[in-house]
């Protein structure tokens, strides 16, 4: 048996964890339990984690096992289970093996088939938030800024923007004296949040545009994209002064060149913030060397079914069709379709959809691979490019971010040969982060977030000529990096 | 066309040099550093593939056809790294198309026959095809962007630049005695120092220097990674080209708009044009009314019979299926264009 312990930092100082007295429940149910009697142990291994979020998809114990084989992962959150009841932590151990013994959960609510996570339906809550978000928020009271971490909105910093228009004058006046200066100068953003960026950039510019005396704004188009027509809508209002030279595109983050094929190789200076963590993403494992995905599933526990269920006045079984309905329609038509279960019309559709996303959990299994070439990352992406970052020596689970890294990749095309692109988000800077800690996914309000494979995009990007940085945002830190993308060569 | 043994032909067609390079090509050329695939087995898969690069050629109906450069990292290191003198202090690459680093401790030497040892690769490409070949070098100017080298061994990058020159001729030299007929000389980093355009012509006079063949010079705006490098207007070029020994200039077109034909007029370039009318910078393949327009148009301004017809540059980044029906266009609509003008100077 291999007990694999991720979150190594929280076993020594202050409050560190007791690693003994946690595990112990575990393990002595592994081998007492009768549910555990035909385990083979030496083919267990115990992963043991600290999930951070608050809300995320996983119960404190979970079994995951490897399709095609006798080898069973046991997932344990070291953050709910150390310091829990022990008893309690081995019956949910007894209990995962019990499920897993008898074919799953029998009472749980399962709202997909296995398929890989980028696919699950967590992605269509996900996607249903930012077009509904109004009516998210009208019933939590709150913006979504506010639920996000702390220090996440970088508007108001105005030090990295004069920075940044800086350089691009630089560029620019080198290019007028060659006369290769377009005459349309494009600026892109991607995700633009409360418009405070695109204000504090726009700002900025005319000033030290004034004070350069080049008349570059006049030349200047500003593109604010986003994929909520609701948060387009307010930033356009944060702009309004500036409204001569900003456009506006309702656009998904992965088909940037769908709305914006005519910017290819003409775009200066492209930003994206918060927006990378808010893609669908797979994660690949190796066990024993060998490649695996991890496929999931969604449910609604019993417990969390039986409430939802029962405050509509349907099986809990009945809960599938409107979940289906509900990601297809949004809230307002769903109320429409389904009236006798939501009388108070769209509210009642809200609350549904509320506890819903609340009680949202993933089963995962890990099913091998026929090779990374077989596996996609993104649109012309081979899963090869994995390989450096899954050969670094023993077994490892990293995220793939699929839509970070199709978004990335065709954004990159619209990049003039002097552009950049400057990205904040929080990003994995180096494999070896994924040995030691949870990356996600977890919930942040309605939304879904995963830190970004930072060093896949790296390799991305230098497959298609750019070399990429990563640095911490200064000055506040925290977990927010800026990751830079410049022409190499 | 004289010499290349497409001299009867109007408006023929060519490539400029590189071709689509296969997925299992890069993991073995990547392998190679890592001990995944041995020399050995690589030049065998080189050699397999330049046979497959000609046929694929010559099925899409090419009039001059190339070795795609299949044997080439990048448009740099297979040639630089050869130069006697030049040394890369870190050979292994994370990904074969990087380049390399590398350096220059002292001033070269003066070359021998052959320096960079290129003859065998055009030999096998010759033995493989009964059409005219297109045999390219990276040209000096840009050779010498990619070299570190000791201030005290080159104060001046001119000298540089011309001592590349003397060993590319040499190089020259060589590969006419093994069968070239066509030779091209590439310098794709040129549009980035337009105002070097003087010593960078200088140097393609010294590279082409009593070497009987016919010489080509492919100036384009980049197409590393499927990329443009630079951006700007090939009047830079102008008038300094006029006063290379070059037979053919190669130029782009397709992606760019053919505004910058004009200057061909205007400059009273009376040698052969080599007309860029496919963008390789996309993997949309060209309608053929559209490449008959872009010839067409060209048609106004240079004389069919001075006029090549080629891709803007290499197709390295495009995949082989996108290559051929990108090709396929093109010989459709030279050929059309070419029965147009067939039919109007006999009717």
């Amino acid at each position: 048996m291999l007990v694999e312990i991720r979150p190594t930092s929280r076993l020594r100082g202050k409050s560190a964890v007791d690693l003994s007295a946690a595990l112990a429940p575990v393990l002595d149910a592994l081998i007492a339990d009768p549910a555990a009697d035909d385990l083979d142990l030496s083919r267990l291994r115990v992963f043991v984690d600290w999930i951070q979020y608050r809300n995320g998809f996983s119960a404190p114990v979970e079994l995951r096992p490897v399709v095609g084989s006798a080898a069973l992962e046991l997932a344990v959150d070291l953050r709910r289970t150390a310091g829990s009841d022990p008893d309690g932590v081995a019956t949910a151990v007894a209990a995962a093996l019990h499920a897993h013994r008898s074919g799953g959960p029998r009472d749980h609510i399962t709202l997909e088939e296995w398929g890989p996570t980028r696919h699950s339906r967590i992605w269509g809550f996900n996607t249903l938030y930012w077009l509904h978000l109004r009516h998210w928020e009208e019933a939590t009271g709150q913006g979504y800024e506010s639920a996000l971490p702390g220090g996440r909105s970088k508007a108001r910093d105005v030090a990295p923007v004069r920075e940044t228009i800086a350089g691009l004058f630089a560029i620019w006046d080198g290019l007028a004296e060659r006369r290769a200066l377009p005459e349309e100068l494009y600026v892109v953003e991607l995700g633009v949040g409360n418009g405070g960026q695109a204000r504090t950039w726009l700002d900025t510019f005319v000033e030290m545009d004034r004070a350069h005396g080049r008349d570059y704004h006049r030349r200047l188009h500003y593109l604010m994209c986003d994929y909520s027509p609701h948060v387009l809508e307010l930033a356009r209002a944060e702009v309004a002064e500036h409204r001569d030279r900003v456009s506006s595109f309702v656009l998904d983050a992965r088909r940037p060149l769908t709305s914006l094929a005519f910017l290819r190789f003409k775009a200066f200076f492209v930003y994206i913030s918060n927006v990378y963590d808010n893609l669908p993403t797979d994660e690949i494992a190796t066990i024993g060397q060998r490649e695996h995905l991890v496929q999931s599933r969604a449910y609604l526990p019993a417990d969390a079914a039986g409430a939802v269920a029962h405050r509509l006045g349907v099986p809990p079984e009945g809960l599938r069709t409107l979940v289906d309905k509900l990601l297809r329609l949004g809230p307002e038509l769903l109320a429409e379709a389904a009236p006798q279960h939501f009388p108070r019309g769209t509210a009642d559709a809200v609350e549904f959809w509320r506890d819903c996303w609340q009680g949202l959990r993933l089963q995962e299994r890990y099913v091998p691979l026929q090779g990374l070439d077989t596996y996609e990352i993104a649109p012309g992406i081979s899963g090869e490019l994995l390989r450096p970052l899954l050969s670094t020596g023993g077994d490892m689970r990293m995220h793939v971010s699929n839509g970070a890294a199709t978004s990335f990749a065709e954004t990159l095309p619209l990049l003039h040969p002097y552009g950049s692109l400057q990205c904040h988000d929080i990003v994995v800077t180096d494999p070896h982060q994924y040995r030691v800690s949870f990356r996600g996914p977890g919930k942040y309000d309605g939304s879904v977030v995963n830190w970004v494979n930072g060093p896949l995009l790296a390799h991305i990007g230098a497959r298609k000529g750019f070399d990429v940085a990563f640095a911490p945002f200064a000055p506040d830190g925290g977990h927010v990096v800026t990751m830079t993308a410049q022409v190499r060569d | 066309m004289a010499g290349t043994g497409a001299a009867h032909l109007l408006l023929p067609t060519s490539v400029i040099g590189s071709w689509s390079v296969p997925d299992w090509l890069e993991r073995a050329k990547t392998g190679v550093h890592h001990g995944a695939v041995s020399r050995t087995q690589l030049a065998d898969m080189h050699d397999m593939a330049v046979k497959a690069a000609l046929k694929d050629q010559e099925v899409a109906g090419i009039d001059i056809v190339s070795d795609g450069e299949l044997r080439r990292d990048n448009d740099v290191d297979y040639l630089l790294s050869r130069v006697p003198g030049v040394q890369a202090p870190n050979p292994v690459k994370a990904f074969y198309f990087d380049y390399l680093d590398l350096h220059l401790t002292g001033r070269l030497v003066e070359p021998g026959p052959g320096p960079l040892g290129l003859a065998p690769d055009l030999r096998f490409t010759l033995a493989h095809t009964d059409r005219p070949v297109r045999f390219s070098m990276t040209g000096p100017f840009s050779l010498s962007r990619r070299l570190r080298c000791d201030d005290h061994a080159y104060p001046r990058r001119t000298e540089l630049v011309l001592d590349l020159a003397r060993v590319l001729n040499a190089e020259a030299r060589a590969l006419a005695a093994a069968g070239a007929q066509l030779l091209q000389l590439d310098e794709p980093f040129l549009a980035g120092y337009p105002e070097q355009v003087e010593l960078a012509m200088a140097a393609v006079n010294v590279v082409t220097a009593d070497v009987p063949v016919t010489w080509a010079l492919h100036v384009c705006y980049g197409n590393r990674y499927a990329r443009p490098l630079w951006e700007g207007h090939y009047d830079f070029l102008f008038p300094a080209v006029l006063d290379t020994g070059v037979d053919q200039l190669l130029l782009e077109f397709a992606r760019k708009g053919d505004e910058d034909l004009q200057l061909i007029g205007r400059h009273d370039w009376d040698r052969t044009v080599g007309v860029g009318v496919l963008d390789v910078k996309t993997d949309d393949v060209e309608p053929v009314d559209l490449v008959i327009d872009r010839i067409e148009r060209a048609c106004k301004i240079v004389p069919p019979e001075r006029m090549v017809i080629t891709p803007d540059c290499g197709l390295r980044h495009l995949p082989a299926p996108v290559a051929r029906a990108k090709l396929h266009a093109m010989t459709t609509a030279a050929t059309q264009v070419r029965e147009r003008l067939l039919r109007e100077s006999t009717g």
